[in-house]
């Protein structure tokens, strides 16, 4: 099998395998009971605040979906390469007709595949509890689904990077430091229109800017976007936003997919 | 001893060179230093070495797992790493580690998967291929169960579910018990009679020997010698062992016939003993003839692999560590 049907071949071959092995990860599934219990919990929290049940429902399930999908991308993009030369899995594969560039494509492709199945669930999740609750769902819940998608995506990518050159313990040291950086990126720009910052401060924010992705587009609720407050609960952001924001993502993965290759490729498998 | 021409070669290494530096101190080792051999199409053949002394860092070069420092290799006439020739081979690592979680047949259908092969094809060649290697019993099983000579069955069946011409095997006895050294080496000699090139690495001289049709001993990075076990090693007449029939063997008789050589060894109405290369055989035969006894066996000694291996190995540095590391049997630990 040759051309592009033999690539997609052998992509599919490895991120069925990752997806195998991610599906017999039992920590998933206790992240998966946390985020059913945390909706659950939810209907406790909507009782105790009159009239807010709708706003809490949303709040909380939006939350897991982006909270826990960032941390599980994390938990399982920081090993994913790095395990592979560890326990050199990798011998085995790498000696076959495969380039490495597929080999970590196809891991990415695998990983972001179980994210994908976990965002679904996730999302299952607080529809019942919206449901339940006697909520309609709107396209603005819809739209800040695929936003939380789009930024679990992108923090596995960050994941993978740190995976290809470093231990677990220190990618996750700086998927975890990135994700929460990229969170607060409004107040870094906040500080550096800041008079009060030191002209050090101001060069390192700068710098820090245009290093890390910007995350906080992805979880826009609640805050300014162009002069208007945009939230789940009322005015969302259009689907126009929800594109250029996606594709923003798409960007920093294939950055950071690319140089993870080339980094893989450099790498001797001893 | 004739080197095959370029289109002959399945592998071809030529001043093959590998730097590592250690982590920390940054200290320079040299894993491979010039190392040179061509492996002939259809040739069973042999890399005999101490541990350390590159044969699994020469694969990793032609597995495309490790970059060499400096030199060229080439298997199945393409430059290393290449996808075109890795799509022709079959590997098994040392010590292969595989997806614990998987079962034979879904490591088989991985490794399918990735040489492109057709579902129905797929399933054909796995089922043959677990029951070749004798694990259908255990394909039901997760591999993270199979003991360290299952998982080499395992790794085994992995590396010709294409249908290699060429197979390379690093160490493929390590682990097995005496039977499952016999169906490895069966299995060698088969591949060989289908018209397989078989490249594979060991310590186990008997193995090498066994098998090969011929052998390249890597010693410290370089090749030592490349040659057919019989032209490496049959060269020098070391002595004559000569077996007698004698009614006592702990008789005066008996020790003025073993006076004329040494190692002598006595059994029921038995005696044997080694003669010097140049001994006169003949009058000794007479002699001991006279002496009423008779002959049962002479035969000529000559070197085997285990004893070029072990004057090369005393020969260089590394070597007197493998040399200490010799056991009985001409195993190296």
């Amino acid at each position: 099998m040759t051309g592009v049907a033999g690539i997609w071949g052998r992509l599919w071959a490895i991120a069925l395998n990752t997806f195998r092995e991610a599906a017999r990860i039992r920590v998933l599934y206790g992240v998966l009971v946390l985020v059913f219990g945390a909706n659950a919990f939810a209907i406790v929290l909507g009782e105790m605040s009159i009239h807010e049940q709708a706003r809490v429902a949303r709040d909380v399930g939006l939350a897991g979906i982006s909270l826990f999908g960032s941390l599980t991308a994390i938990f399982l993009g920081v090993a994913l390469l790095y395990a592979e030369v560890q326990k050199r899995t990798v011998h085995a594969i790498v000696s076959k007709p495969i380039e490495r560039w597929e080999f970590v494509l196809g891991k990415y492709l695998g990983i972001a595949t179980t994210l994908t199945v976990l965002v679904a669930l996730f999302t299952v999740a607080m529809v019942l509890l919206l449901l339940y609750q006697g909520v309609t769902v709107s396209g603005a819940v819809g739209k800040a689904v695929v936003l939380a998608w789009m930024e679990v995506l992108t923090v596995a990518a960050i994941a993978v990077f740190f995976s290809s050159f470093s231990t677990p313990f220190l990618s996750g040291i700086f998927a975890l430091g990135l994700f929460v950086i990229g969170r607060v990126t409004p107040d870094m720009k906040a500080a550096l229109g800041s008079e009060e910052a030191s002209a050090t401060i101001k060069g390192v924010l700068s710098v820090v800017l245009e290093v890390v992705p910007d995350l906080h587009l992805f979880a826009i609720s609640g805050r300014t976007l162009d002069g208007q407050h945009v939230t789940v609960h009322g005015d969302f952001v259009s689907w126009g936003y929800v594109a250029t924001a996606s594709g923003y993502g798409l960007l920093w993965i294939a950055g950071l997919l690319a140089l993870a290759m080339v980094i893989f490729q450099r790498r001797d498998f001893a | 001893m004739s080197e095959p021409s370029d289109t002959d070669a399945v592998i071809s290494v030529e001043d093959l060179a590998k730097t590592y530096r250690t982590p920390f101190r940054r200290r320079r080792v040299e894993a491979l230093r010039g190392v040179t051999f061509q492996v002939r199409r259809g040739e069973t053949f042999g890399f005999l070495g101490p541990n350390g002394a590159g044969k699994t860092t020469t694969i990793r070069v032609l597995m495309g797992l490790i970059g060499a420092t400096a030199g060229t290799a080439r298997i199945l006439g393409q430059p290393v790493p290449s996808r075109a020739a890795r799509q022709r081979l079959g590997f098994l690592p040392e010590q292969p580690y595989f997806y614990d979680y998987l079962t034979v047949p879904e490591l088989l259908d991985l490794a399918g998967r990735l040489f492109g092969l057709p579902a129905a094809e797929r399933r054909k060649r796995a089922d043959a291929l677990i029951e070749k290697v004798g694990l259908a019993r255990a394909r039901t099983q997760p591999l993270k169960k199979f003991s360290k000579g299952m998982l080499q069955r395992a790794g085994l069946a992995q590396a010709l579910i294409n249908d290699p011409d060429l197979v390379v095997f690093d160490e493929p006895m390590s682990g097995l018990d005496p039977i499952g050294r016999k169906e490895v080496r069966d299995l060698i000699h088969e591949l060989r009679d289908a018209g397989k090139t078989v490249f594979f690495s060991s310590h186990i001289l008997s193995d090498v020997e066994s098998v090969s049709d011929r052998v390249a001993i890597v010693m410290r990075g370089k090749i030592e010698a490349v040659g057919s076990p019989r032209e490496l090693a049959g060269r020098t007449l070391l002595g004559v062992d000569v077996t007698l029939r004698i009614a006592d063997p702990r008789g005066a008789a008996a020790e003025e016939i073993a006076a004329r050589g040494d190692r002598v060894r006595r059994g029921d109405q038995e005696l044997s003993f080694t003669l010097a290369a140049d001994a006169d055989v003949d009058e000794v035969l007479a002699f001991a003839r006279e002496r009423g006894a008779k002959v049962v066996a002479v035969s000529p000694r000559h070197d085997t692999l285990e004893d070029l291996f072990m004057s090369r190995a005393l020969a260089s540095d590394g070597g007197r560590a493998a040399g200490a590391e010799v056991q009985d049997g001409g195993h190296l630990r």
